[in-house]
């Protein structure tokens, strides 16, 4: 009998589990990750970044640049640096191939340190998003999804949609204490 | 097909006979780690590059290519994991130079960036394989490629015109002398066509500002740094090497003429190339920040009227390697 050998290859090993909740925002440092790409996830961020800040929660934003050479070296330092100071790990945009690879990457080393950590894509890329994080090892990695085109949009719109989107963002994140609150009020 | 191992063309069955055969003629041990290749972020070891190069109809003798280039395009510095999953239409080119071009018949002349018959095809085949079944790169779930590029089947593999160029291999200008694999991640290969010129800086300046076009890598304003390649044909290098002998006068003159003003581009790109610090004092952008970005080599036909242009994707750095021997 020919026996005919499998090419291709695969992880052994998966965490399928979301990882522990964001909880109370109260007090919490946040680290959100920005890139040079998307104007539209700064846009998203600073109107999250001000609700954040109001549930009393201390927010610090870091651009990802360069990843390779030099610039890479020091990116990466200073992203560790960053979650090392933070409590919770907010990462986006994937809104691209190579951006989506590149957040979900760093949204793993986030999570890896064992923080509440989720990341953010746009609805087309959402498939890609869920496919580098099992194929990263962690399926289970939380995931928040704008829609898509978003980039296109213009800023008030994409303000609109930041505010309409902030209450799934927190349910996903796992903030329970700041959904009820909003319940109540 | 079935099993989602193949590209669509048929594929010489991986037996474990023929695997053997393989590597023993590549003289390597078949559970040798080579590289963890991303997206999937799995092992690669010497018998996944096998089996993938069996299929592909490669020969055993291209095994330590095979490997040296494998291992040069998981370097960090390639950014693998984005070039893997981007909307570009990129594809590692494999560059080989030293003596190896001519055992392993790698093209360097006419029609050497495809079309010509030669193992090459097999072995950039093997390398795309590689990517398909080791690294997990699968277009619409990992791959994002809005249009890919024909290169993403066979490759693009070639090598230098050493014994053409005025000026030293490219790998050993890059600190690799002799055998040696360097992997540049290609955005394509465009023709740039002259049919006036008679002069280096003739030739020069056609290069230069051909390579020039607002979509480029190097302009964007989400790449913070680039690098660009082109490939000058003998007939052109002979004349320029008279002129310029040294290498870096040849990058230096492509570097500065290879530009735009800046207010050639819309109102709402300038502050964003601004802000990368890539306005010069004379108000031109460079399609690439210095003149060593400027990867120059001399391959191609002899035919003359002709260079070709490569371009970069991302901040994706080059990397050259040796082959080990056999």
């Amino acid at each position: 009998m020919t026996t005919i050998l499998d090419p291709s290859a695969s992880l052994a090993h998966d965490i399928a589990d979301p990882g522990p909740d964001a909880g109370d925002l109260r007090g919490k440092r946040v680290a959100v990750r920005i890139d040079m790409l998307w104007r539209s996830w700064d846009w998203v961020s600073e109107v999250w970044a001000d609700k954040l800040r109001a549930a009393g929660a201390e927010v610090t934003f870091w651009r990802s640049c360069g990843r390779t050479g030099e610039e890479g070296v020091i990116a990466d330092r200073e992203y560790n640096a960053l979650l090392a100071q933070s409590d919770l790990a907010i990462v986006g945009l994937g809104n691209c191939g190579s951006c989506t690879s590149w957040t979900i990457a760093d949204a793993l080393t986030a999570a890896a340190t064992g923080m509440p950590t989720i990341g953010v894509a746009t609805a087309h890329f959402e498939g890609l998003a869920n496919n580098l994080a099992k194929r990263g090892g962690r399926s289970g990695l939380r995931l928040h999804i704008l829609p898509y085109p978003l980039d296109i949009l213009p800023k008030a719109q994409v303000h609109d949609i930041a505010r309409e989107h902030y209450r799934s963002f927190l349910r996903n994140f796992g903030v329970r204490s700041e959904l009820a609150q909003q319940s109540a009020a | 097909m079935a099993q989602g191992w193949g590209d669509g063309l048929p594929l010489i069955p991986p037996t474990e006979q023929r695997v053997q055969e393989f590597l023993v003629a590549g003289g390597r041990f078949p559970d040798e780690l080579i590289a963890v290749l991303p997206p999937l972020r799995a092992e690669c070891t010497v018998e996944k590059i096998a089996i993938n190069a069996v299929m592909a109809g490669c020969t055993g003798d291209a095994m330590p290519l095979l490997c040296a280039a494998v291992e040069a395009m998981a370097d960090p510095q390639f950014d693998l994991a984005g070039l893997n999953a981007t909307t570009g239409s990129v594809v590692p080119a494999v560059v080989v130079n030293g003596p190896i071009r001519n055992r392993l018949d790698i093209p360097y002349q006419a029609g050497c960036l495809g079309g010509v018959a030669s193992p090459a095809v097999a072995i950039g085949r093997a390398i795309r394989l590689i990517m398909r079944n080791v690294a997990g790169q699968l277009i619409g779930s990992t791959s994002q490629s809005v249009y890919g590029t024909p290169g993403r089947v066979a490759g693009i593999v070639f090598g230098e015109w050493e014994e053409r160029s005025p000026w030293a291999p490219l790998a050993e200008r890059r600190g690799v002398p002799g055998d040696a694999v360097t992997v540049y991640g290609a955005m394509g290969t465009a023709n740039i066509c002259d049919v006036v010129a008679n002069s280096a800086d003739g030739f020069l300046d056609m290069i230069a500002k051909s390579m020039a076009y607002p979509g480029a890598n190097g302009f964007l304003p989400s790449s913070a740094f680039a690098e660009t390649l082109c490939l000058i044909s003998p007939v052109w290098a002979e004349v320029i090497g008279k002129d310029y002998p040294n290498i870096e006068d040849v990058q230096a003159y492509i570097w500065d003429k290879c530009a735009l003003p800046i207010d050639w581009f819309r109102p709402e790109y300038r502050d964003p190339i601004g802000n990368l610090g890539r306005i010069k004092p004379d108000g031109r952008v460079h399609l690439v920040p210095t003149p060593q970005d400027v990867l120059v080599m001399v391959a191609g036909g002899e035919g003359g009227l002709h260079a070709a242009m490569l371009h970069s994707w991302g901040t994706c750095l080059t990397v050259t390697r040796p082959i080990a021997a056999a």
